[in-house]
C-alpha cells in the first residue's frame, strides 16, 4: 500500500472539520422541534445517512457498469467499497430512522417508502456478499458482483414507487403524522442545517470510500502475493 | 466480385434478414428442446405443480381463509405460491443446462447469446405459465372463489414475464456458484418486489371488482418493470456467459 | 392565534435523541476501527509474506 497521498491527509482533516461543525449546527444551532422535541434531531444525520447509502448503491452500479465495459480490475474494489460503505450506512439509517420513529410516534416501525427502500437494500447487499463468497474465480466474481450491482440498482426505484403507490392508497393505521411520513416544518435555521448535514455525510462518503479503495487494492496485493509463495 | 447471389432458406427469408431470422431459429430451436425435454420426463414440472399444490394446502392452515377474508388475501395468496414454486422451476431448468453440458455446448455453438437467454426465458415462461393454468382451477374449486376474470389472466402473464426476465438471468448466475439452488432465491426475491407488489394489488382489484382506472397504474408498473429488465437483459447476458 | 395563546412544551424526547446518535456515532466509529484493523493485519500478512519470498530467493 503506498503511503497517504496528501489529497487523502486534507481530505480527512476537512472530513473531521465539517463533521464537528455539523454535529454543533445539530445540537446547538439547530432549534428545537415544537412537537416532537429533542429527538426531532435525529433526523438531520438519519437522513444524511440515508443519502449516503444511495449515494454508494449508484457509485456500485456505476463501477459495475465500468468493470464489465474496460475490465479493469480496480473497478471490482471501487464496486465492493462502495456496497459495503452503503450497507453501513444504510444500516444507520434505518436504526436511526427507527429511534426516530419511536421517539416521535410511539412506534418503532413505520412501511414509509423510504425507510422500508433502506431495509430491502440492505437486504440486495446480504445477498451481494453472498453471491461474491460463492464464486472461486476472482474475474467472474467482479462480473457477477457487477451485474447483480447493476440489476439491482435499477430495480430500488421501481420498488420505492411501487410502495410509494401502495401508500398512497392505504393510510397508515399508525397516524397522521407517521402516514404522512414524518413531516414537520422545517424553518430555515432547519434547513441550513439539513443541508450542512447532507454535504458533510458526501464529504465523508468520499474520504472513506478512498480509504477502503486503499484497503481493496492492498487486500489484492497480499493476496497475489499469498498465491506466489504458496506455491 | 458480383454481388452474392440472394438465397432463401425454408423460412422464406433472404440473406439480408439473416441476423434476426437466425436468432429467432436460435430461440425456437432452445424453447424446442427444453419442451421436447421435458414431456418426456416431466420432472420441472411434476416438481413445480406439488410445491405450488403444498403451499397452497399450507396457506390452509396457516391462515384463516374464511369467505371474507378470501377476497382480500386470494391474491397474495396465489403470487407468493407462483414466487416460490417458479424459484424451483428456475433453478431445475438452469441446472439440467449447467450438468448435462447443454450450456457449454450452446455457447460453443455459432449462436447469439442473447438468443440463450430468450429461449431459456420463454422456456421458463411457458412451463410457470402451465403451472399457474393448473393452480387457478384448483384454488378456484378448493375456495370457491371464481378466477377466470380476464384482467386477472392480464396480470398473471404480466407479472410472470417480469419474473422470469430477471429470473433467468440471476439463475443463470447462481448455477455457476457453489451455493447454487440456495442463492437464486436470495438473490431474486429482493428484485421482484414491484412486480409482487404491482401483482398483488391489481389481482386483487381485478378480483374486487375495482374500477380500472384505478388499476391502471399497478399495470404501467408491470409493464414498465417487464420492458426495463428485459432491455437489460439484452445487454447483460453476454457477460454473464462469458469464459 | 389560539396556537400562541395554549403553549404546549415539546414532547419529553431527549432519551431517545441520546440513544439514536449513540447508534450513529456509535456505528461510523466501529467502522472506522474496523477498517484500521483490517489494514493492519494485511500490511502484517504483506510483511510476512514480503519475508517469506526473500528466504525463497
Amino acid at each position: 500500500m503506498e503511503p497517504k497521498p496528501r489529497m487523502l491527509v486534507i481530505l480527512d482533516v476537512v472530513t473531521v472539520l465539517l463533521f464537528l461543525i455539523a454535529v454543533g449546527m445539530v445540537f446547538f444551532y439547530a432549534p428545537l422541534e415544537a412537537i416532537m422535541g429533542q429527538v426531532q434531531r435525529v433526523f438531520y444525520f438519519h437522513v444524511a445517512n440515508a443519502w449516503v447509502g444511495m449515494l454508494g448503491f449508484m457509485v456500485a452500479a456505476i463501477a459495475g457498469i465500468a468493470y464489465l465495459r474496460k475490465n479493469d480490475r480496480k473497478w471490482d474494489i471501487v464496486g465492493l467499497a462502495a456496497i459495503e460503505i452503503s450497507f453501513v450506512f444504510f444500516l444507520t439509517a434505518i436504526i436511526s430512522g427507527s429511534i426516530w420513529a419511536r421517539g416521535s410516534w410511539g412506534t418503532w416501525w413505520t412501511w414509509d417508502p423510504r425507510l422500508t427502500t433502506a431495509a430491502i437494500c440492505e437486504l440486495v447487499y446480504a445477498a451481494y456478499f453472498m453471491l461474491r463468497q460463492g464464486i472461486e474465480d476472482p474475474d467472474r466474481r467482479a462480473r457477477f458482483g457487477a451485474v447483480y450491482a447493476i440489476l439491482s440498482f435499477i430495480s430500488v426505484p421501481l420498488t420505492f414507487i411501487s410502495i410509494r403507490i401502495f401508500r398512497t392508497i392505504h393510510p397508515v393505521i399508525f397516524g397522521g403524522a407517521a402516514a404522512a411520513g414524518g413531516t414537520f416544518e422545517m424553518s430555515p435555521i432547519m434547513l441550513q442545517t439539513f443541508m450542512f448535514s447532507l454535504l458533510t455525510f458526501s464529504i465523508i462518503f468520499i474520504d472513506l470510500l478512498w480509504h477502503r479503495i486503499r484497503l481493496g487494492k492492498l487486500a489484492d496485493e497480499t493476496e497475489a502475493l499469498r498465491l506466489k509463495t504458496l506455491q | 466480385m458480383e454481388s452474392m447471389p440472394k438465397t432463401e432458406d425454408k423460412l422464406g427469408t433472404t440473406e439480408s434478414t439473416l441476423g434476426v431470422g437466425q436468432f429467432i431459429r436460435s430461440v425456437t430451436a432452445i424453447i424446442w428442446k427444453d419442451l421436447a425435454a421435458e414431456l418426456r420426463s416431466r420432472e420441472l414440472l411434476s416438481a413445480m405443480l406439488v410445491f405450488a399444490l403444498l403451499v397452497i394446502l399450507i396457506f390452509n392452515f396457516a391462515l384463516e381463509l374464511d369467505a371474507a377474508a378470501r377476497s382480500s388475501v386470494t391474491a397474495g395468496v396465489l403470487w407468493v405460491t407462483f414466487a416460490f414454486a417458479g424459484t424451483i422451476g428456475l433453478n431445475r431448468s438452469m441446472a439440467m443446462e449447467k450438468d448435462r453440458g447443454c450450456l457449454d455446448g450452446l455457447l460453443l455453438a455459432p449462436v447469439d447469446r442473447t438468443a440463450i437467454y430468450f429461449g431459456k426465458a420463454i422456456g421458463n415462461l411457458i412451463f410457470m405459465l402451465i403451472v399457474e393454468a393448473i393452480v387457478l382451477p384448483v384454488y378456484s374449486v378448493l375456495y370457491s372463489v371464481n378466477l377466470f376474470n380476464p384482467g386477472l389472466l392480464l396480470v398473471i402473464l404480466l407479472g410472470s414475464i417480469g419474473y422470469v426476465a430477471v429470473g433467468t438471468l440471476l439463475s443463470s448466475m447462481a448455477v455457476q456458484t457453489r451455493t447454487r439452488d440456495v442463492l437464486l432465491p436470495v438473490l431474486l426475491f429482493p428484485l421482484i418486489i414491484p412486480v409482487l407488489i404491482a401483482a398483488v394489488k391489481a389481482s386483487t382489484g381485478f378480483l374486487q371488482g375495482v374500477d380500472v382506472a384505478d388499476i391502471r397504474a399497478w399495470i404501467n408498473l408491470l409493464l414498465v418493470y417487464d420492458v426495463i429488465f428485459i432491455a437489460v437483459a439484452f445487454m447483460v447476458f453476454d457477460y454473464i456467459v462469458e469464459e | 392565534m389560539i396556537n400562541t395563546l395554549i403553549l404546549q412544551a415539546p414532547a419529553e424526547t431527549t432519551r431517545y435523541m441520546i440513544a439514536g446518535y449513540t447508534v450513529i456515532f456509535g456505528v461510523m466509529f466501529l467502522y472506522i476501527v474496523s477498517l484500521i484493523v483490517r489494514s493492519r493485519k494485511l500490511k502484517q500478512e504483506l510483511e510476512t509474506l514480503k519475508e517469506l519470498e526473500q528466504e525463497k530467493k
